[in-house]
């Protein structure tokens, strides 16, 4: 048997109401322009016991994706509609490794500190990945995640 | 004109930097995935953000889908999935974790959403076509999202009568459809 939701949008497809909006399908071709090639994705795992993404008592979400030999830990900010990443990669991925914070519509490349530690401010909310570049050997993607206030 | 490419075809050469294969991947499943999103519940802004999350996330499974003549029903899957997990997020029922870790493995296709394929909405067109009067004109006017005061004028009846008479087609289309099904 058919649920009904999706009986009722295969009328409204059939009939040509509710049509993708053109912006949608823009977005979506747009989507291959942020492809990472020989990425290597780094999974959500769980940070505390909580699972891989907890929120602190100031609504920071905190996040943990792991891949092997890298891990790392994310703090998403989201103020005044913008998202603000603090993150660390551990182990230090060496000195001439940089970070590339993602959205679909901007992208921001750091440098890491001494202890791992790297942050971009002021991200649009939406979606969100991070990216680790290693001279020498494949970059590490994390898998993206929607941060919306 | 050539013929259009096999669906794990055009995954092979999106991963290999073909950006017109990704194009095509979006031309052919795109409507149904807004389709989809939409038939779970989801404002068009919220359905707009799950279609590009099941798009993200096919870009980051390239080269590691299990199945890639399967595509089509791994994105319904994954649009659906992200669907289910905005709505959870919206009635804070379970943690952001879980929107996460439930990412895993959804090569399985989506059997609800193969109505909503080309061929499954040629036949539900065809059936409604074959209803009688004055169910034929009702679902179509259910089609385009017709209020029930607009289409108690259009039909010539009672407001209170529109409910239940489009209810009854509804039924009565599904029961087609689903016979249909099981016939082939």
């Amino acid at each position: 048997m058919i649920n009904d939701e999706y009986f009722l949008a295969a009328l409204r497809l059939a009939a040509g109401n509710d049509p993708i909006p053109s912006h949608v399908s823009a977005a979506a071709r747009d989507v291959y322009g942020l492809r990472v090639p020989r990425a290597v994705t780094a999974a959500p795992a769980a940070r505390t016991s909580a699972g891989s993404d907890v929120r602190d008592p100031d609504g920071c979400h905190l996040m943990r994706f792991v891949t092997d030999g890298l891990t790392f830990d994310l703090e998403v900010t989201v103020g005044d509609g913008l998202i603000d990443v603090a993150g660390q990669v551990w182990p230090h991925p060496g000195d001439d490794a940089v970070i590339d914070v993602k959205t679909p519509h901007l992208t921001l490349t750091r440098h890491i500190a001494h202890n791992g530690d790297f942050a971009a401010t002021g991200l649009p909310p939406g979606w969100l990945s991070v990216v680790c570049h290693r001279p020498g050997r494949a970059p590490v993607q994390t898998r993206w995640v929607r941060i919306r206030p | 004109m050539p013929d259009p490419r096999e669906p794990a075809e055009l995954v092979t050469a999106a991963a290999e930097d073909d950006r017109t294969a990704w194009d095509e991947l979006e031309a052919r499943y795109g409507p149904r995935m807004w389709a989809v999103a939409r038939a779970s519940g989801l404002s068009p802004s919220d359905a707009a953000d799950a279609v590009q999350g099941a798009w993200l996330r096919l870009l980051q499974n390239l080269h590691t889908l299990r199945d890639p003549a399967k595509v089509g029903g791994w994105l319904m899957t994954t649009v659906r999935r992200e669907a289910h997990a905005f709505l959870r997020k919206r009635h804070d029922v379970s943690p952001l974790d879980q929107d996460v870790l439930s990412l895993e493995a959804v090569d399985e296709p989506d059997p609800a959403s193969a109505v909503l394929e080309a061929d499954g909405r040629r036949l539900l067109w065809k059936q409604v076509s074959a209803l009688h009067e004055p169910c034929r004109t009702i679902i179509q006017l259910v089609a385009i999202d017709l209020g029930n005061r607009q289409m108690a004028a259009r039909l010539g009846m009672p407001v209170g009568s529109v409910g239940p008479t489009k209810a009854r087609c509804l039924e009565k289309l599904r029961t087609l459809i689903s016979s249909q099904e099981t016939a082939q």
